[in-house]
């Protein structure tokens, strides 16, 4: 809100310069958004706290600053010698053939709940022209446009006393009759703005004997607004519900200076002073009379509250003790009513202090005044404890950890995602990660859902790096995806890889295609992961994803359960999202590989008996997996057979068409013994038997 | 005495040959040739007992004597060739140091995991828990819990993202303390971190997802002056030791008073985030009386004090994820 500086001064005494009074904003919590300077004077833009309707008028602002300063108000409508004198209708109104208004406006409020309090106020004879420049200057330098005297008067109290006002040409209401009401269904209105807008039952309007006239607390309608012609002003000033308020403002996509008045609450028990006031102001500024018999509907008055604030709460909640008259001066100064007995405050509210509903608050208002810069920094006197993280936390931070060592780079991609992105994946339309949770209310067109996998960003990732000239792209990401269950939504946790280009930086003289990123890399990757987390079990065999390679896909398993897939980039894709052919991405259940990790290992003794090398080829059908044989020399060369090792892959020259030779470093060692050659040729007679008979295998060592 | 010169000059002349030897073959040649079983100084030896005997002994000793001086030549010879070929060698196998080393590439962390994890570790110095909560909440636990009741004002700060009418992306990681404070004893210190979502749209200090940090200390003696100094410690620790904090009022539903934090920074304040002393109804609803118990709370995005402290101009760039951006942290 702007709140300009001279006129300001009205109101309260300001002994400190401008940044004198900017600093004491802060300090009482009214944010300085903006400071306009003047050669004599400034404007400040307040933040003010939602729950502060009292302070979006200058008197409030006012009561403020006065308060910090432990002094006073000066109010406008004592200054103006309380509530104005109202004049009688004259004679010779009825002499002279108009329509004659001898009594109160005909006022029904059929929804007291909306609109608890409702005053109009008959202001007859005014002359409609412009304002004075001292009124027009003071809503410019707030933000208000000038646009009449009598529109300008309920502005400019508004402003000063932080009550909306509205003033209708009293000869253009049908029936001359003010209606407080529920739209009916279908009702149209044109507003102020010149909008033609619907309304609907949840919107309270005004209106007269036919049709609506306004919106009540938010916009007027264009039919009634005051012009050059309107002699007869019927003042509205009223209290209306602020949720009702800020649900109609919300709906009709509203927001007025009225309306954000009413929905943070306005002083109730003042509607009758701001409608005395704006009448005197009108008799001032254009040339007015105001009739005697206000119409006052307030069916039922809101008692005044009393709070008792018992002062040891002070110093139990702020951590500092503060005199108890300097207390029982602060909240005076605010205009609360206190009375002091033995150690309680009896605190009367104002009735524009909605917001003070328990002690609490009061404390707030103390210690806001008294300074939060005056309570002291303490530590907590409380039972020591040790500083714990969530388990799951302990073994993602173990998660990351491990796939950084394998020098892969941490990103963070946004959770709310397209549909599309799940059609560049060649999802089928009954694919679970098409399942998505779907927002209501979008932000952006597209992005309408939670994503169901990290892939879309990981390759976004890659699109956008490469685009820049950045090819050599290792990244995963741990995150959560977003799945529909049970009408509630899931948060799984995943883990998201992909790698393409170059593995090591530096590489002159390096033959290209020994650096690029290849499945094996990915494959060792998600091997090492398993390995540093020491899940158990863990097995990869060849799977089929629709976003990946057909012929270039694994799963990874662990106790027989998938629990994720890794492969090459379907080439489709890669030419779709512009990445290389050579593109490996990977996502697993990450929830479920913490679940299987042991981060306490247990030590195993170091050998202590040299091993004995041996290397072995076996030739078998090139469809037969790797693994098998793998496996195959594992199960037979047990207990001595320590570790298997691949070092040579080769079909060609010397092998028959359609197999092909693998080559194996074979370990052996025994923890009691060295062992002898003839030790180790038992072993190896077993397991080339073994390959010989299970896989049809020729062996040769 | 002829024999005598002989062996002078034998000396000198092997002499002479050791020092002129370029090559270790030569050298062993020599030893042979002078040293060997079938060797000069060998042969001399087998003809000792022709010498006349009183000179024997004399004799003798010079051949020994002349014996030790060759093998002294010899190894000294060897070693000085040795020494030489090792350093012929070494000048052979220079290589250009100043061409690029082979690096393996490292890995790294985003700066934003890496922030939050600092926030994270100094709140665990100061025995906070760390924990995590989900990022779609109810109403109830993102806002009324939390004292905001629909149709409330503050509300409007805080566009959400519905998914249900009574389901949506959690506004506020505050909304994790409502969870836990749930039949827990009291004392509790709790901290937070995680995703949170707005519907503003992007600018450069504005995303509709950003990060935010959470946390809350209940107990019977828990004061406002407590918050200020657990905040300021966090602050010191995280700017830097010269760091000053400022609390000025502010607003917030579900604490009474409540405190906006400031931070010193490089001579400017940056607002750090809210705080304040929870709300007697957000005990209440908790099931812990506020009569017996106090409880402080605050709560910030991560993503300003980072780009703040690294001097990061755009708040886009973390969801970027160029590599050259995220490799420079």
């Amino acid at each position: 809100m702007k709140v300009l500086l001279s006129w300001l001064r009205d109101y309260v005494d300001i002994p400190s310069s401008v940044d004198g009074l900017a600093e004491r904003f802060e300090m009482l919590g009214l944010g300085v958004e903006g400071l306009d300077r003047f050669a004599d004077d400034a404007v400040f833009d307040l933040e003010l706290p939602a729950n502060r309707g009292d302070l979006m008028s200058l008197v409030g602002v006012a009561r403020e600053v006065a308060a910090s300063l432990r002094g006073s108000v000066r109010s406008p409508i004592a200054a103006a010698g309380g509530v104005p004198r109202l004049d009688a209708p004259t004679a010779g109104e009825a002499a002279q053939g108009v329509s004659p208004v001898s009594g109160p406006a005909s006022v029904e409020v059929h929804d007291p709940e909306l609109c608890p309090r409702y005053t109009a106020t008959m202001v007859l004879d005014v002359t409609v022209g412009p304002s004075p420049q001292w009124m027009a200057h003071r809503l410019d330098a707030s933000g208000i446009r000038s646009i009449n005297s009598v529109v300008d008067v309920t502005n400019y109290v508004m402003l000063e006393l932080g009550q909306p006002l509205h003033a209708f040409d009293y000869d253009r209401l049908g029936g001359r009759r003010v209606i407080v009401r529920r739209a009916h269904d279908g009702e149209r209105l044109v507003t102020l703005d010149g909008i033609e807008r619907d309304l609907s039952p949840q919107t309270l309007v005004i209106a007269d004997s036919v049709r609506a006239v306004g919106v009540a607390g938010v916009i007027g309608g264009a039919d009634s607004e005051i012009g050059s012609a309107t002699s007869r002003v019927l003042l509205e000033a009223a209290a209306f519900a602020p949720a009702s308020i800020r649900r109609t403002s919300k709906r009709l996509g509203v927001r007025t200076e009225s309306s954000a008045r009413f929905e943070r609450g306005i002083d109730i028990a003042g509607v009758p002073a701001a409608a005395a006031r704006a009448a005197g102001l009108l008799r001032e500024v254009a040339g007015g009379r105001v009739l005697p018999d206000v119409v006052d509907v307030y069916p039922h008055p809101v008692p005044p509250r009393t709070l008792d604030l018992r002062w040891t709460r002070v110093a139990r909640l702020l951590g500092v003790d503060i005199p108890m008259s300097d207390g029982e001066v602060i909240l005076v100064s605010l205009g609360f009513t206190v009375a002091r007995t033995d150690g309680v405050l009896r605190v009367g509210v104002p009735s524009h202090r909605r917001d003070v509903e328990r002690e609490e608050d009061l404390i707030e208002d103390v210690a806001r005044h008294y300074g939060y810069e005056h309570i002291p920094e303490a530590m907590p006197v409380e039972r020591t404890a040790t500083g714990t993280r969530a388990p799951v936390l302990v073994t993602e931070e173990a998660a990351r950890s491990a796939l950084i060592r394998a020098g892969l780079t941490e990103v963070l991609t946004v959770s709310i995602t397209d549909p599309e992105s799940l059609d560049v994946l060649r999802l089928p339309a009954a694919h679970p990660w098409r399942q998505a949770v779907r927002l209501k209310n979008p932000l952006v067109g597209e992005q309408t859902q939670m994503r169901t996998t990290l892939l879309p960003g990981l390759l976004e990732t890659a699109r956008t790096n490469i685009s820049r000239r950045v090819h050599d792209v290792q990244v995963f990401e741990l995150g959560r995806v977003f799945l529909p269950r049970d009408g509630r939504v899931a948060e799984p946790r995943r883990l998201g890889i992909l790698m393409t280009g170059s593995i090591t930086d530096g590489t002159w003289n390096s033959p290209a295609e020994s650096l690029a990123v290849t499945f094996y890399h990915l494959k060792g990757v998600a091997e090492a992961l398993v390995a540093e987390l020491r899940v158990a079990g863990a097995v990869f065999d060849a799977g089929q994803a629709p976003w990946l390679h057909p012929g270039r896909a694994a799963v990874l398993r662990v106790a027989g359960d998938s629990i994720g897939l890794l492969g090459e980039l379907h080439p489709d894709i890669a030419v779709a999202f512009d990445v290389p052919a050579a593109t490996y991405v990977a996502e697993f259940d990450l929830d479920r590989l913490l679940a299987e990790s042991t981060l306490a290992p247990q030590y195993r003794p170091l050998p202590r008996y040299p091993a004995v090398r041996r290397d072995l080829a076996v030739v078998v059908d090139e469809q037969i997996p790797a693994q098998a044989v793998a496996d195959a020399i594992a199960g037979a060369g047990r207990p001595l057979l320590e570790s298997v090792e691949l070092f040579d892959v080769y079909t060609g020259a010397q092998i028959p068409s359609g197999r092909r030779s693998l080559a194996y470093a074979l370990t052996f060692r025994s923890p009691d013994r060295t062992l002898s050659a003839g030790d180790v040729d038992v072993v190896i007679a077993a397991i080339r038997a073994a390959l010989e008979r299970d896989l049809q295998a020729q062996v040769r060592d | 005495m002829d024999a005598h010169l002989d062996l002078e000059k034998l000396g000198r002349e092997a002499e002479g040959a050791i020092a002129a030897t370029k090559e270790p073959e030569d050298l062993e040649r020599i030893r042979r040739h002078y040293l060997g079983r079938r060797g000069v100084l060998a042969g001399l030896t087998a003809r000792l007992p022709q010498i006349d005997a009183p000179e024997r002994p004399e004799y003798g000793q010079r051949l020994n004597a002349l014996r030790d001086r060759l093998i002294q030549a010899i190894d000294d010879k060897e070693a000085s060739l040795r020494l030489r070929a090792t350093s012929t060698r070494l000048d052979a196998e220079k290589i250009d140091v100043t061409l690029p080393g082979r690096r393996r590439r490292l890995g790294r962390r985003h700066i934003l995991g890496r922030t939050l994890q600092e926030v994270q570790d100094i709140f665990l110095g100061m025995g906070f828990e760390i924990v995590e909560g989900p990022e779609v909440e109810s109403e109830e636990f993102n806002f009324e819990r939390l004292n905001m009741p629909r149709d409330h004002p503050a509300r409007d700060a805080q566009d959400s993202f519905y998914i249900t009418d009574d389901l949506l992306l959690r506004t506020q990681s505050t909304a994790v303390d409502a969870r836990i404070m749930i039949g827990r004893p009291p004392p509790m210190r709790v901290l937070t971190t995680g995703r949170c979502y707005r519907r503003d749209a992007s600018d450069p200090t504005h995303m509709p997802i950003f990060h935010q940090v959470d946390g809350f200390m209940v107990g019977e003696r828990i004061t406002m002056a407590d918050l200020k100094g657990v905040l300021a410690a966090f602050a010191r620790q995280f700017f830097g030791p010269a760091t000053a904090t400022k609390f000025v009022p502010s607003y917030f539903p579900f604490t009474e008073p409540s405190a906006e934090t400031l931070v010193s920074f490089r001579g400017t304040w940056m607002e750090l985030g809210g705080c304040g002393m929870f709300h007697p109804r957000v005990l209440e609803v908790a099931g812990l009386d506020p009569e017996r118990y106090s409880a402080f709370a605050f709560g910030w995005g991560v993503e300003r004090p980072a780009m703040v402290r690294y001097g990061i101009p755009d708040l886009r760039l973390f969801w970027e994820n160029d590599l050259r951006f995220l490799g420079q942290f």
